[in-house]
């Protein structure tokens, strides 16, 4: 801990002087470091970032450093912006430091009723609407809802993002449209966390090469049906040389109303394999929304509804064939630098396949309740508590009882610096 | 206003009373209602001269174009043609300010501080700010060719000391307005020595404001 404390503080002292000595010729580009550390206690199934079962992030009460980042955004020229996201993690599943995303995005400014943009690089397809801080960090919660915690986890669009929105004058600027659309690679594992794993709710991106572990699944055994995949999980691959893609499409009224749905498909072929990893085919669509209802309470929901599959196909379906669905309603509401936050997810797994001991369906609900104070521009303190229900019949191959719920509660000191707010 | 230019005035309206003044300065009110006649505020609203000669601001007219949270402040600026209006960046993130209503298109690329010099409006017309860098940023320029121009307060109301015959006609504009002509406006019979209270009522359900300081949630694009 120490250990890992000490290049980290440097590195802040460093900026820290570096933005007090150009303090009078301000930067044009953008940067936020911010290190949370907590105290967790929780009470579960073995993590499965340990390789356990359990939905959530941690296994052992007590301090830990939860996380370190760097968002910076390097203007390149007026237009174009060079985005890199470091997470710095204290855990096994990856070096110290890596990145979440790393993109350029050129927003060329044409005198025209559209506005275009252009990103190019890894990025997250868009789907979150709760993760809009920097470091994908959630302004409300700790802990993202299932939904978004399973985008951290598992997608990454290697590849290439258009946009073009429209404010239309004649309508007063307050409502705005736009249409997104990406085409990208290295994302053909995405689903097989979800089908092996199942849903979570935690803050643990995965990086560009972190490797996740997997709970002790008695089909990848030696012998077993899949027993070519490797213990562990390479989401960022590209194993069937096939773009996928996902468009999106939004539509915004001032400050009081959001829409957006996305549809999204890797389009990876599920009977490739490369590696000791398979390519899961995995689509969803996604609809989100957001307001501000009166007395200035937040509310955001999102529903998503998808289809993975991998293995031949075979009486039907394919060997692992699993539709899942998970949704969502967060309410949060600020008082001065006080910030309560309310969420509850519905989550779950129906598979259509019948392939013995590769039972993956589930189902589960999750209550988050957070509490946030804002002390000043660099310090926060946050309180998060998670109670989390699933049902899922394979916990009875890891000798566990098939259902079971499980809370954490976490107190976080969050240390934020920079000049992007 | 400020309370003090409210006391200046009411001040100088009671020597004028006192001396028995004849013809000269007298309030004139402009109040915006919408439909369900509670008041708007924000509301530009500008007195159409009789002299055509004052349609230009005097040179060195200057007005400050603020952006503070990733908001334009003020949110609605009203100047008169001529004006010359600086765009300061507050903000610790850098800005990519631009308008495309024509003919008052300029742009002042990504910047912080006083890095450009101002923005010359010579035309009249609304102009809508936008940010490269930032969606959600949107503000207004009304440019005008007479130096009688006033918002409306909270209580809905614009005031302005003219004289008669000096202004023949008064016009309002909101981008909050949904009516069926963009702006409106009425004629003046205006006689100069009695107060006068010109009222607008808006027969349409009026947009919500946009830029309003709600912390509900973060609209930042991702």
């Amino acid at each position: 801990m120490v250990r890992l404390l000490k290049p980290f503080s440097i590195g802040l002292l460093g900026l820290a002087l570096h933005t007090s000595a150009s303090a009078e010729e301000p930067s044009r580009h953008r940067f936020e470091l911010g290190a949370d550390l907590s105290y967790v206690s929780v009470s579960g199934h073995q993590s499965w970032t340990e390789g356990g079962a359990g939905k959530l992030r941690y296994d052992d009460d007590g301090l830990v450093f939860s996380r370190g980042f760097l968002d910076v955004g390097l203007q390149l020229t007026d237009t174009v912006e060079l985005n890199l996201d470091i997470e710095l993690y204290n855990d096994d599943l990856g070096p110290l430091a890596d990145f979440t995303e790393a993109f350029v995005e050129w927003r060329p400014l044409v005198d025209s009723a559209n506005r275009y943009r252009f990103k190019v690089g890894a990025f997250y397809p868009r789907v979150s609407m709760e993760n809009t801080a920097p470091g994908w960090s959630s302004p409300y919660t700790i802990s993202p809802s299932a939904l978004n915690t399973w985008v951290g986890e598992e997608l990454r669009s290697y590849g290439m993002e258009a946009s073009i929105s429209r404010r239309p004058a004649s309508l007063g600027g307050a409502h705005s449209f736009s249409l997104h659309g990406s085409i990208f690679y290295k994302n053909d594992p995405a689903g097989a966390l979800l089908a092996w794993k199942g849903w979570s709710i935690h803050d643990r991106q995965t990086r560009l090469s972190d490797i996740l572990p997997l709970p002790p699944l008695p089909q990848i055994q030696p012998g077993m049906w899949f027993q070519r995949q490797d213990p562990f999980l390479a989401l960022f691959m590209e194993i069937d040389n096939d773009p996928g893609y996902y468009v999106s499409a939004e539509y915004r009224y001032s400050n009081k109303a959001m829409f957006r749905v996305t549809h999204y498909d890797n389009r990876a072929d599920p009977r490739a394999f490369e590696n000791g990893q398979y390519g899961w085919g995995t689509d969803f669509n996604m609809l989100g929304m957001q307001f501000t209802l009166p007395g200035d309470i937040g509310l955001i929901y999102q529903w998503m509804d998808g289809l993975t599959v991998m293995g031949p196909f075979i009486r039907g379906a394919h060997v692992v064939d699993a539709d899942y669905y998970s949704d969502f309603l967060l309410l949060t509401r600020a008082f001065g630098p006080h910030r309560l936050s309310a969420r509850y997810d519905r989550f779950g797994v129906y598979e259509n396949d019948s392939v013995p001991l590769d039972d993956n369906s589930e189902y589960g609900h999750g209550i988050t309740v957070s509490y946030a104070f804002e002390m000043n521009k660099n310090v926060s303190l946050a309180a998060e508590w998670i109670s989390i229900y699933t049902y899922r019949d394979a916990w009875e191959y890891y000798g566990l009882e098939d259902e079971g719920t499980e809370t954490q509660l976490q107190l976080a000191v969050r240390l934020r610096f920079g000049n992007s707010r | 206003m400020t309370l003090r230019d409210y006391i200046t005035g009411f001040s100088q309206a009671m020597i004028l009373c006192l001396l028995g003044g004849t013809a000269s300065a007298a309030p004139l009110l402009v109040k915006v209602v919408d439909r369900d006649n509670l008041p708007v505020s924000d509301v530009a609203v500008f007195l159409e001269a009789t002299n055509s000669s004052s349609t230009l601001a005097p040179p060195g007219t200057t007005a400050v174009m603020d952006q503070v949270d990733t908001k334009f402040v003020p949110n609605l600026l009203l100047v008169q043609s001529g004006t010359s209006v600086e765009f300061p960046n507050t903000d610790t993130v850098a800005h990519h300010v631009y308008s495309f209503s024509h003919p008052n298109q300029f742009k002042l690329p990504l910047y912080k501080g006083n890095a450009h010099a101002p923005v010359t409006f010579d035309s009249n017309g609304v102009v809508i700010l936008g940010c490269n860098v930032h969606d959600n940023m949107l503000g207004y320029i009304v440019v005008v060719d007479t130096p009688f121009f006033a918002k409306t307060d909270e209580q809905g109301v614009a005031r302005f000391e003219v004289s008669a015959g000096e202004v023949n006609a008064v016009t309002i504009w909101s981008p909050r307005f949904k009516e069926r002509s963009e702006t409106l406006s009425k004629p003046l019979d205006f006689v100069g020595g009695e107060d006068k209270t010109v009222t607008f009522k808006m027969e349409k359900k009026l947009r919500p404001p946009h830029d309003q300081k709600s912390e509900a949630l973060l609209w930042s694009d991702y």
